[in-house]
């Protein structure tokens, strides 16, 4: 913006310069001047409604809204005279005379917006003698109840709804004094559930079912952390009291979601202290588990693994880990699983072909990674595949963000009628498994396809080569060797491309970054990568295996025909749904799993460690953007232990017994420490991750012989999850499996 | 659902007719609301449907609008006016019968489901207060006797014949009336395209697309020195050419046929009797400024006039005078009516293109204003009725000829609706600054039973209220404003020495909070205050601060508010406050004399 000529208003005798076109509210906010406003919100539409926000301007007869007035050269603004002061307050006596003052039992007490806004431009006392106006409280749904009296109708609620989410649920029912906010559905809301119109909400009018009167904002703590369902990364502040998280919001705007949440994200939380719980480690005794204690499991693991290793060898044992474990667990993981054992037989579900992109790009992953702020900043999108609104919330948001703000182009090539459609400049619809086909037609003009399908994608073409930023987001649809063209599509359009990979859980990148993959190291260094391999070595001792190990499904089979021995489990279900010789154990000797709940393959594991949550630990993760953010630990649920503590623990136990080298890493921090160094990508600037923003990472790959690079088919699937689900943790997500919305869902 | 043949056909009709599908949604609902008395939730989910709309888009528009209703009315549904004009002339004695008659309250049904009733704000019939609508019927110049008897039929099952023509809109021509677009009332037939022709019809749009360019026009309606006749007096000509002419989207012309200022019933017998001239104005004002397309927006209440208006414009297209290539001009235009549903807001004129778009009627942020982002987002000019209806004289007769009727910067003739304590209530049409004094006491008749002239509302219920001593002024927008009031919307409303000033501001402010749309706080917020704060002290519960807070909080609104609907709330206040103060004091000290206090102050 270094050729825009800034303009200079004087607020309150002092010059501020802003770029042109800037609201006079936002200059003001600029040199810390605070001009109060309800109505006004950053990235929704401009309302003028709640009139807190008048102020004076020289040569203008009549107080100005500065949340509409464009700041321009020589405007001379005051905020702070009497009449500016004698309007706020006039504004809050008129907004109080309906408004029920029943703030000490109101949720919102203690941090509402009208309650601030009283305190600090309010009239001492109140002149209204009138009857209120009474309305009861309506549920809407189980999390969404609306109490009209507190209403201040700033409209927020139903602008976020409609500008933001898309889905256009509320309304305004009535007029003037009796107006209020109207649910789409008579008496009842059905809509994703998000809870942005609680959140946005300035008073108390919008409570969560979840939250209301249970608890007072200033008897909490407040743990901003990383949201652990989906794989975007969201930031979500934890409210906890006494060690129990009360609600999960994002107030403070900070992180790369700003203050969207989805249902997930905001009540998705609940599982944490589900009754199901795994608050013992366990041990199979016969055909039953016992509860044990943590020495015996620990020992009985340790031992076990240690008599398969010696009669089996190597590569008798696999290992599967998490979508959902912090960067420092799974890197804890394949260092046991490497190092320590020998063997690549280590995987994990993978959701996203994270190893493709990066492989296609090469060298220029650096540059070519799409972060989840360039989306909403591109102005042409191009989505494959997935159904964001669904699986991938925050990017669905950014992309409605980029439409609404900077008029971006969405351009769909989808099997179905996702609802993003509707704002698509252009769907192109595919049948099931045609997304590779089409990739190669837009890369190379090869291959059958129906003429009007040819004419659509030429069309899309011709109008992303128009464009000077591309952002290409594609989901499972798209691995391995159409990744590869779908990046050579991309390297011949004239604009900017980058590119992102759409996977399911919070840590699905991590993991793939972590190397719990079978031929790929931390930081994706392919395994026959000597130089790479004796970095690793150095810092773990012993000899890293040179040859790939087998990928999760490929362990699920090989148990099934007993060529592997033991199979070590870390908050993962593959015995339920990998593989394709059929589930179960199979011919396995020790199963050994780290779970939170009793899932199908705990329930038939040998020795079960109750693992805590991510809400229950310190990490990073990193998002399916491949941005960094730390965990920080919110709960204390009884009994679990984070799975970097049970690796630790395992690893001493096992270096007592002669295998590998016990992890002397005191904290998560340490581990991650060593990832910043060991890892091609992750040397991320700390201050960044320590004031709780999100870093993004680096990783590529020189192209070092193993591209183009190709999966085989079903390695990379989506489990498909919808915003009322969230694999295994979903179904122990209470309140979201209890919406009739997560019933109407397939 | 299934519909009527009928109801389907008028759907497939307005869905198609604007250029955008949703500005079908309150016309929608109007009529599916005549055929069935209200609109069911299958019927919002049809609507929607046909619309492409969520449920809770027309359902918010629905909630909106007065006239609009989720459950059924009764057959004949009684819509009592009690606003200032009717309350002066016993509105309230009328309702009252009408209570005691049906034997029901305000929005009540009757058992039989025959009859409903409903107290509503002005409906334009000042000048024959007091008035009622039954359905879209008129009834005026009511007595309880009347009113017997019109219910009377009513439940024999005859619909009496309502008022063919806005009373007082014929009545013997004063001699200081100078009728320029009034001229043609009374005679025969005059809305039809026949008669129209034989009295000047269309010679001015002939004149304008053959002898004149869009700029002349433009010029010369610059040199008529017209002024908007809504109320806010803005220089016509100025307004149309603030349209950018270099724009490549389409231009529209909107005739604001909303009229429901209290006070004001003059667009309605332009419309009744010669819609012609407004439709010549439209096409003419269209020419100027390069429009293709006009909205007629007729206030929900004048169905009758809507029907008229759009007879006139199926006549206007047989003759040639609308559609394609008019006059061989070359020149395009098309006109659309459109009904409104009750709602006052929808004067204000980007509130009334949000509702002619199907939405709420929230005012819309300005700058920018419509000539510049309008209807859709394109250019469009909004004119009153009168305002337009004007044009084709103007262009008939020249700019400088039309503005000498009046004086200078306030160029010929308007409309005045008188009402109240007169005697003799109508419509005249007067030329500009005229004394307001010499036209209550000569031209309309004086205070009737020798009662002494109290207060003056010169141009509708928004304006300040001027007392007796402050109306020896000439009538024109300079002259009235420097007397600290409006010259508005030309509905003047007198009100004799029995007014009780309190009960008056009591009424006022029931009407702004009734009509305030709820988007900003302070006149959502403090037309409600002042309503239940002004009842309660005209009830006898007032304490001596609420006087000054009453004033205060008509300050604190003032000036404030998103639209001018809260300082057409504040200012009459404001004046009542200052001026009637004592009548205030009065009702305090339970020394109330006035007739309409009475028995509220000994209820005490």
């Amino acid at each position: 913006m270094a050729d825009t000529k800034l303009v200079t208003l004087k607020i309150n005798d002092r010059d501020v310069q802003v770029p042109p076109g800037t609201l006079v509210i936002e200059a003001t906010r600029r040199i810390g001047t605070e001009v109060p406003s309800f109505c006004y919100y950053p990235g929704l539409s401009l309302q003028a409604a709640c009139r807190m926000c008048l102020v004076e301007v020289e040569k203008m007869p009549k107080l100005q809204t500065a949340c509409t007035l464009v700041a321009t050269e020589g405007m001379v603004v005051r905020t702070n005279t009497d009449q500016v002061r004698g309007a706020r307050k006039a504004m809050l006596e008129f907004l109080l005379t309906n408004h029920p003052l029943d703030c000490p039992v109101c949720d919102k007490g203690g941090e509402c917006e009208l309650q601030d806004m009283v305190f600090r431009y309010g009239a001492d006392t109140s002149r209204f003698v009138e009857e209120k106006i009474h309305r009861p409280e309506e549920k809407w749904s189980e999390l969404v109840y609306y109490d009209a009296p507190r209403c201040i109708l700033c409209f927020r609620c139903v602008r976020v709804c409609d500008e933001g989410m898309d889905v256009k649920a509320l309304g305004v029912g009535m007029r003037g004094a009796n107006s209020i906010i109207i649910p789409n559905r008579e008496d009842h809301l059905e809509c994703e559930e998000c809870g942005m119109c609680i959140d946005i909400c300035p008073v108390g009018a919008l409570t969560s079912g979840t939250y209301r009167y249970k608890t007072r904002p200033w008897e909490m703590t407040y743990v901003s952390t990383v949201c652990t369902h989906c794989s975007n990364g969201c930031k979500t502040t934890l409210s906890v009291r006494n060690h129990e998280i009360m609600r999960a919001n994002n107030r403070d705007l900070s992180g790369i979601n700003e203050d969207f949440l989805c249902i997930k994200g905001r009540f998705g939380f609940d599982f944490t202290k589900h009754p199901d719980r795994i608050r013992q480690p366990m041990v199979r005794k016969g055909d039953k588990l016992y509860p044990v204690s943590w020495e015996e499991a620990a020992q009985t693991a340790a031992t076990r693994l240690k008599q398969v290793y010696d009669a089996g060898g190597k590569d008798s044992i696999g290992f599967i880990g998490s979508n959902r474990t912090s960067n420092e667990e799974d890197y804890l993981f394949q260092r046991l699983a490497r190092a320590t054992f020998g063997t690549n037989n280590i995987d994990h579900h993978r959701t996203a072909d994270y190893t493709g992109l990066v492989t296609a790009l090469g060298d220029n992953a650096v540059d070519s990674l799409l972060t989840m702020k360039q989306l909403a900043e591109a102005k042409a999108v191009l989505l494959v595949g997935n159904d964001p609104t669904e699986q991938n919330p925050l990017a669905a948001w950014q992309i409605r963000k980029g439409i609404r703000h900077i008029g971006a182009k969405l351009f769909i090539l989808n099997a179905r009628d996702i609802k993003l459609k509707r704002k698509a400049t252009q769907f192109v619809k595919l049948v099931t498994g045609q997304e590779p086909a089409a990739i190669r037609f837009m890369a190379h003009e090869e291959g059958q396809l129906p003429s009007n399908l040819v004419e659509q994608l030429v069309q899309v073409k011709a109008a992303l080569d128009a464009e000077p930023e591309v952002a290409i987001v594609f989901g499972a649809e798209v691995a391995g060797a159409a990744i590869a063209q779908l990046v050579a599509f991309g390297s011949k359009l004239h604009g900017k491309v980058r590119y992102m990979a759409l996977g399911d859980y919070a840590n699905s990148r991590g993991a793939a970054d972590m190397g719990l993959l079978p031929d790929r190291l931390p930081g994706y260094a392919h395994i026959d990568d000597s130089a790479a391999r004796e970095g690793f070595e150095r810092l773990w001792g012993g000899v890293l295996p040179s040859k790939a190990g087998m990928t999760a499904p490929a362990m699920v089979d090989a148990a099934q025909n007993g060529k592997l021995k033991a199979l070590y489990v870390m908050g993962a279900n593959p015995l339920s749904h990998f593989g394709t010789l059929g589930f179960g154990r199979g011919k396995l000797d020790l199963l050994i799993v780290h779970e939170m709940f009793l899932t199908d393959t705990a329930k038939i594991a040998d020795i079960v460690f109750p693992a805590a949550s991510a809400y229950e630990k310190e990490g990073s993760v990193t998002n399916t953007s491949g941005e960094i953010q730390l965990l920080h630990k919110a709960a204390e649920v009884m009994g679990p232990r984070t799975d970097f503590d049970l690796l630790r623990i395992l690893s001493h136990q096992l270096e007592r017994l002669g295998l590998g080298k016990a992890f002397h890493y005191k904290t998560p921090a340490a581990v991650f420490e060593e990832i910043r160094k060991a890892v091609p990508g992750y040397d991320v600037q700390a201050a960044g991750l320590l004031t709780g923003g999100a870093e993004s990472t680096q990783v590529h790959v020189a192209k070092n012989g193993h591209a183009p690079y190709d999966v085989p088919v079903g390695l990379i699937r989506s489990a498909q999850d919808t915003l009322f689900t969230s694999g295994t943790l979903g179904r122990f997500c209470t309140m979201m499996e209890s919406l009739p919305e997560a019933e109407a869902k397939p | 659902m299934e519909l009527s043949t009928q109801l389907a056909a008028r759907f497939e009709k307005l869905q198609t007719a604007y250029p955008f599908k949703r500005s079908a949604l309150i016309p929608m609902l109007m009529y599916a609301q005549d055929e069935y008395g209200s609109v069911s939730d299958e019927m919002i989910a049809e609507i929607a449907r046909r619309l492409d709309l969520n449920n809770v888009q027309v359902e918010e528009t629905l909630a909106y609008y007065s006239m609009l209703h989720r459950k059924p009315m009764g057959k004949f549904h009684v819509q009592v006016c009690t606003n200032v004009a009717c309350m002066l002339r016993g509105g309230n004695d009328i309702l009252e019968r009408a209570k005691k008659r049906l034997e029901i309250g305000h929005k009540e049904v009757t058992e039989d489901g025959v009859f409903s009733l409903e107290e509503v704000e002005c409906i334009g019939a000042c000048t024959g207060a007091p008035a009622m609508q039954v359905n879209y019927d008129f009834y005026e110049n009511l007595t309880a006797l009347k009113f017997d008897r019109i219910i009377k039929e009513l439940d024999g099952g005859r619909v009496p014949p309502p008022e063919p023509v806005t009373a007082g809109a014929l009545h013997a021509r004063e001699p200081g009336e100078t009728p320029l677009i009034s001229r043609r009332w009374g005679i025969k037939d005059s809305r039809k395209i026949d008669v129209y022709l034989e009295h000047d019809g269309y010679k001015a749009l002939e004149k304008a697309l053959k002898e004149m360019t869009p700029e002349s026009i433009i010029d010369e309606v610059k040199k008529s020195s017209l002024r908007g006749r809504g109320g806010a007096g803005f220089p016509t000509g100025m307004k149309w050419s603030f349209v950018p002419k270099d724009s490549p989207k389409p231009k529209y012309l909107i005739c604001n046929a909303d009229e429901s200022e209290p006070g004001t019933c003059k667009d309605r017998p332009l419309m009744e009797m010669d819609p012609h001239q407004l439709i010549e104005g439209m096409i003419i004002a269209g020419r100027s400024f390069g429009a293709h397309r006009g909205f007629i927006y007729v206030r929900g209440e004048y169905r009758y006039v809507l029907d008229i208006v759009e007879a006139a414009v199926v006549e206007a297209y047989a003759h040639g005078y609308l559609g394609k290539d008019i006059l061989g001009s070359g020149f395009d235009f098309d006109i659309l009516t459109h009904t409104g549903a009750g709602a006052y807001e929808c004067g204000e004129e980007s509130a009334l293109m949000e509702s002619l778009e199907g939405k709420r009627g929230y005012p819309r942020i300005k700058p920018p204003f419509p000539a510049v982002v309008g209807l859709y987002g394109c250019p469009t000019i909004i004119n009153n009725v009168e305002t337009l209806s004007s044009v084709p004289a103007i262009i008939l007769e020249g700019g400088e000829n039309y503005a000498k009727r009046g004086t200078p910067k306030n160029g010929g003739t308007r409309l005045l609706c008188v009402a109240g304590h007169i005697a003799k209530p109508g419509i005249y049409e007067i030329p500009l600054g005229m004394n307001m004094k010499k036209f209550i006491y000569e031209m309309a008749g004086g205070i009737p039973g020798g009662k002494k002239l109290k207060a003056v509302i010169p141009g509708g219920s928004s304006c300040p209220i001027l007392s007796a001593e402050e109306i020896d002024i000439a009538m024109d927008y300079d002259s009235v404003a420097k007397a600290g009031s409006m010259l508005g919307s030309g509905g003047m409303v007198v009100m004799d020495e029995t007014t009780c000033m309190v009960d008056m501001a009591r009424r006022i402010m029931h009407f702004y909070a009734h009509e305030s749309c709820g988007w900003c706080i302070p006149c959502r917020e403090g037309t409600s205050w002042l309503k239940k704060m002004l009842d309660r002290f005209h009830a006898g519960y007032g304490r001596n601060e609420d006087i000054d807070i009453v004033g205060e909080l008509a300050k604190n609104m003032l000036g404030r508010t998103f639209c001018p609907l809260g300082d057409a709330a504040a200012l009459p206040t404001i004046s009542i406050v200052q001026k009637w103060r004592n009548e205030f004091e009065d009702h305090l000290n339970g020394k109330c004399a006035y007739k309409s206090a009475e028995a509220l102050v000994g209820s005490r």
